[in-house]
């Protein structure tokens, strides 16, 4: 039984089925919210002996096609592909179930929504397992297009306005990157991330190819100021694709990111250019929340929140050199975790609240009592994890972050977390008090079940598993370009 | 090989694409734009003809200018009224805007060109490597065994993408015809009596040709598509109950088959696409052969534009006494 357990290549499984499934979805639409929970199940349990295999046998690899890596493409299951796929399981299993509750009405959005998510979904395990330049490209083409169809879903024109903006954008960005992979292959004739790991020169070439394909990705992940095309896109979508937008989607060009500056190119990349993505970085967070303050809709706040929160990733290129690195390694990596399923589960009650005060205007959810006032306590729980509150895991995430830059030494970053954290519980307390104020509001009815437990179970999910952080942060440093011991200061 | 008008020809092919690409992006006039971008595209092929690529050459003149200005060219009918389809004048830029994009521009582009002087002179890339494990790999042309074979997961998700294209294309519209009713020219007529049995066996040709020389699903289905327009024009359609699963069915059929040949490794304790080695040719041809088909129905399907209605394309032809009042 181990063996098997240790030997099979589980991850792959994580992309198979949903492209499986989501052409079955295509073929029979009425059955197609059977197939989205039987993936969604199935995608859950291969993350789990994904993971079984990582913590016991250690970070693996698989060519694909019997063919070596230059001339096959490789696909790695290492500790930060794994903390993805964790966030892709939790996020996309709950998003699921809500679905199936949501898209009700035999219509349109109910028949195109499945098989464009099982596709964005496969899509995002893709990127998340791949360990080549190119095949990097082809996953994140196919995540952005699956992302767009899926935010344009519903037609309205605001919906169709975000879309088409997401795509412009999401194009150049393509473009950009596939520029910087050109150049790369140019140069070194192989776009596998380890041999180029071993082989990069720290050259005016090497530097051309960074910029082009961190320009462009930070496009994608919508980073400050360029996150314009976010908050239309995510704000105008129906709730459990906004969920998916802001708690998976986002994250996936950053792990390119990441891959890219940490182990491709770990000696092109100077500290003055890690500075710079920690500015945009602190840019986002204080604009973001900024923004998040002033907005009168539920939905454009918890989009800006994520333009905010987007930041916190950022602030890894600063703090993770020198003798923090695994410190922040770690606290970004739990920080996307913990981001995934409160914002997921922020979104997914929005939803909710929409569908049953038919709005969400703050103004208008004022005395929400009853009904409304427990979906905002949910929204209040999920928040918890967002703000970092111990125990949760956004907590222990925002801790090794703020340690890490007491390590390091950079103490302005530690001030814009706290300016952040402070924000934040500004925009969701404004929130909340609505739940608080005296006022008459007409009796609503209460939301089916489907509508009212998966996001509750999301953000208990992710409160406990701040209780059991340890695992999670052992494993992101598997197989990680960061090594060394987490460097504490300060103790809770 | 005198170096004297092909270097001329290599000095003004590039003058000749920029200027194209320029006056494209600039025509107010869309329907202009589009035929400036098809003209670009196909000079683009001659480019890549002249760098010794003829695979891309080939894929770029069919799907590039081919199937992406049909595309257009599809696009641009929906809009209705003439003014639609010219720009108004684009917002003028503020002059401070104006010089720090610019500028800013220039400096990336001049950056980019200054960094391409590090570029090895004599490519390394992996064309040896290839052409080592070209035995192993089931077919004797390297574009195709890498496409196939070698990087065989890529082509997978791209056809995933082309695939996806068309669910988000019918998730957004209906299709609409794009005649009100069937082109009858005889010119017509006889053009498709000629093109269609020419256009079916270039794209079997081409098909069977990518085993061992330039070619390929995707040229063929290009090619294939063509010829499924062709008979669109001309009022051929699909019958009603067949435009449900039976279309779906074909539509996914070349990926169903390429995803079932895929986890045979896994299955068998291999690598996901590792074919056993007995069956490595008989499996890609298979593949190659269900592909083209489902991308030329793919392609078709971008082409109209929308989700079958399950009615008839056309309305009913009109009875023959109202055809002959109005001649």
């Amino acid at each position: 039984m181990d063996a098997v357990l240790l030997t099979h290549p589980w991850s792959v499984w994580t992309i198979i089925v949903p492209l499986a499934a989501a052409v079955l979805a295509f073929l029979v639409p009425r059955r197609a919210p059977l197939a989205g929970i039987i993936t969604a199940l199935s995608v859950a349990l291969f993350v789990a002996a994904t993971a079984y295999r990582i913590f016991l046998a250690g970070p693996h690899t698989q060519m694909l096609g019997g063919w070596q890596a230059p001339l096959g493409i490789t696909l790695r299951a290492d500790g930060p592909a794994l903390i993805m796929l964790l966030t892709s399981g939790l996020v996309g299993l709950t998003v699921s179930l809500y679905a199936t509750g949501y898209f009700t009405a035999a219509d349109r959005q109910q028949r195109y929504f499945w098989p464009l998510w099982l596709l964005l979904w496969a899509a995002c395990n893709a990127l998340f397992l791949s360990g080549d330049l190119f095949n990097l490209y082809v996953t994140l083409e196919l995540v952005t297009l699956s992302s767009i169809a899926l935010a344009a879903l519903n037609g309205s024109p605001a919906a169709l306005d975000g879309a088409m903006r997401y795509l412009l954008a999401g194009l150049l960005g393509s473009l950009s990157y596939l520029l910087g992979v050109a150049l790369i292959y140019g140069a070194y004739g192989t776009v596998d991330l380890t041999l180029l790991g071993q082989t990069v020169r720290a050259d005016g070439l090497s530097r051309a190819a960074l910029a082009l394909m961190t320009a462009g990705l930070l496009l994608k992940t919508a980073l400050f100021p360029l996150h314009f095309w976010l908050p239309p896109a995510h704000a105008s979508a129906p709730p459990p694709v906004s969920a998916l937008l802001s708690g998976l989607v986002v994250k996936a060009p950053l792990l390119i990111l990441f891959r890219l500056w940490f182990e491709v190119f770990p000696d092109t990349a100077t500290a003055g250019m890690a500075h710079l993505l920690g500015i945009l970085g602190c840019g986002a967070i204080i604009w973001g929340s900024l923004m998040a303050l002033r907005q009168q809709r539920l939905k454009l706040l918890v989009a800006y929140s994520t333009v905010a929160q987007i930041g916190y990733f950022f602030l890894l290129f600063p703090l993770a050199r020198g003798e923090a690195a695994a410190t922040a390694w770690v606290g970004v990596f739990l920080l996307v975790l913990a981001h995934g399923c409160s914002k997921a589960s922020m979104f997914l009650v929005c939803g909710t609240i929409t569908r049953l005060a038919g709005h969400d205007r703050l103004a208008g959810l004022a005395g929400a009592g009853g009904t409304l006032g427990a979906r905002l306590l949910v929204f209040a729980l999920a928040a918890v994890t967002l703000v970092g509150m111990p125990p949760s895991s956004g907590f222990i995430a925002k801790w090794l972050l703020i340690n890490a830059a007491i390590v390091a030494g950079q103490w302005w970053y530690l001030a814009t977390i706290a300016l952040g954290t402070l924000l934040a519980s500004g925009y969701v307390l404004r929130v909340l008090s609505l739940a608080f104020t005296e006022s008459q509001s007409p009796p609503l009815p209460v939301a089916p079940r489907i509508l009212r437990w998966p996001p509750l179970a999301l953000s208990v999910v992710a409160v406990l598993l701040g209780l059991a952080a340890f695992h999670p942060a052992v494993l992101t440093l598997a197989g990680a370009p960061v090594s060394g011991i987490i460097l504490l200061e300060m103790v809770p | 090989m005198t170096p004297g008008p092909l270097l001329l020809f290599d000095l003004l092919l590039p003058a000749v694409l920029l200027w194209l690409a320029w006056r494209s992006l600039t025509s107010s006039d869309l329907f202009r734009a589009v035929i400036l971008f098809i003209a670009f595209n196909l000079l683009l092929a001659l480019a890549w003809v002249r760098l010794e690529a003829p695979d891309v050459a080939l894929a770029e003149a069919a799907i590039g200018a081919g199937v992406t200005g049909t595309l257009l060219l599809a696009a641009l009918t929906r809009i209705e009224s003439a003014a639609g389809r010219r720009l108004s004048r684009p917002a003028r830029w503020r002059p401070a805007a104006l010089v720090l994009t610019g500028t800013a521009l220039l400096a990336a582009a001049a950056g980019l060109l200054w960094s391409l002087r590090l570029l090895p002179t004599m490519p390394g890339g992996l064309g040896p490597l290839v052409d080592r494990h070209l035995a192993e790999s089931g077919v004797d042309h390297p574009v195709t065994a890498v496409l196939l074979n070698f990087r065989g997961y890529d082509t997978l998700l791209e056809v995933a993408v082309l695939l996806l294209a068309v669910i988000a294309i019918w998730c957004l519209d209906e299709a609409v015809p794009f005649l009100q009713q069937p082109l009858e020219s005889p010119l017509l007529t006889g053009f498709n009596r000629m093109m269609l049995p020419i256009l079916l066996l270039s794209a079997g040709y081409l098909l069977w040709l990518g085993s061992h020389a330039p070619g390929g699903a995707f040229q063929a289905a290009s090619l294939l598509a063509a010829g499924l327009l062709l008979a669109l024009f001309s009022g051929a359609s699909l019958p009603a109950q067949w435009s449900g699963l039976p279309l779906r069915l074909l539509l996914v059929l070349g990926f169903l088959a390429f995803l079932a040949a895929a986890i045979i490794g896994p299955l068998t304790g291999r690598a996901l696409l590792h074919y056993p080695p007995a069956w490595v040719k008989p499996l890609i041809l298979l593949v190659e052969w269900l592909l083209t088909l489902s991308i030329a129905l793919i392609l078709t399907a971008t082409v109209i534009g929308g989700r079958p209605t399950g009615s008839r394309p056309y309305p009913p032809p009109a009875s023959p006494a109202a055809e002959g009042r109005q001649r």
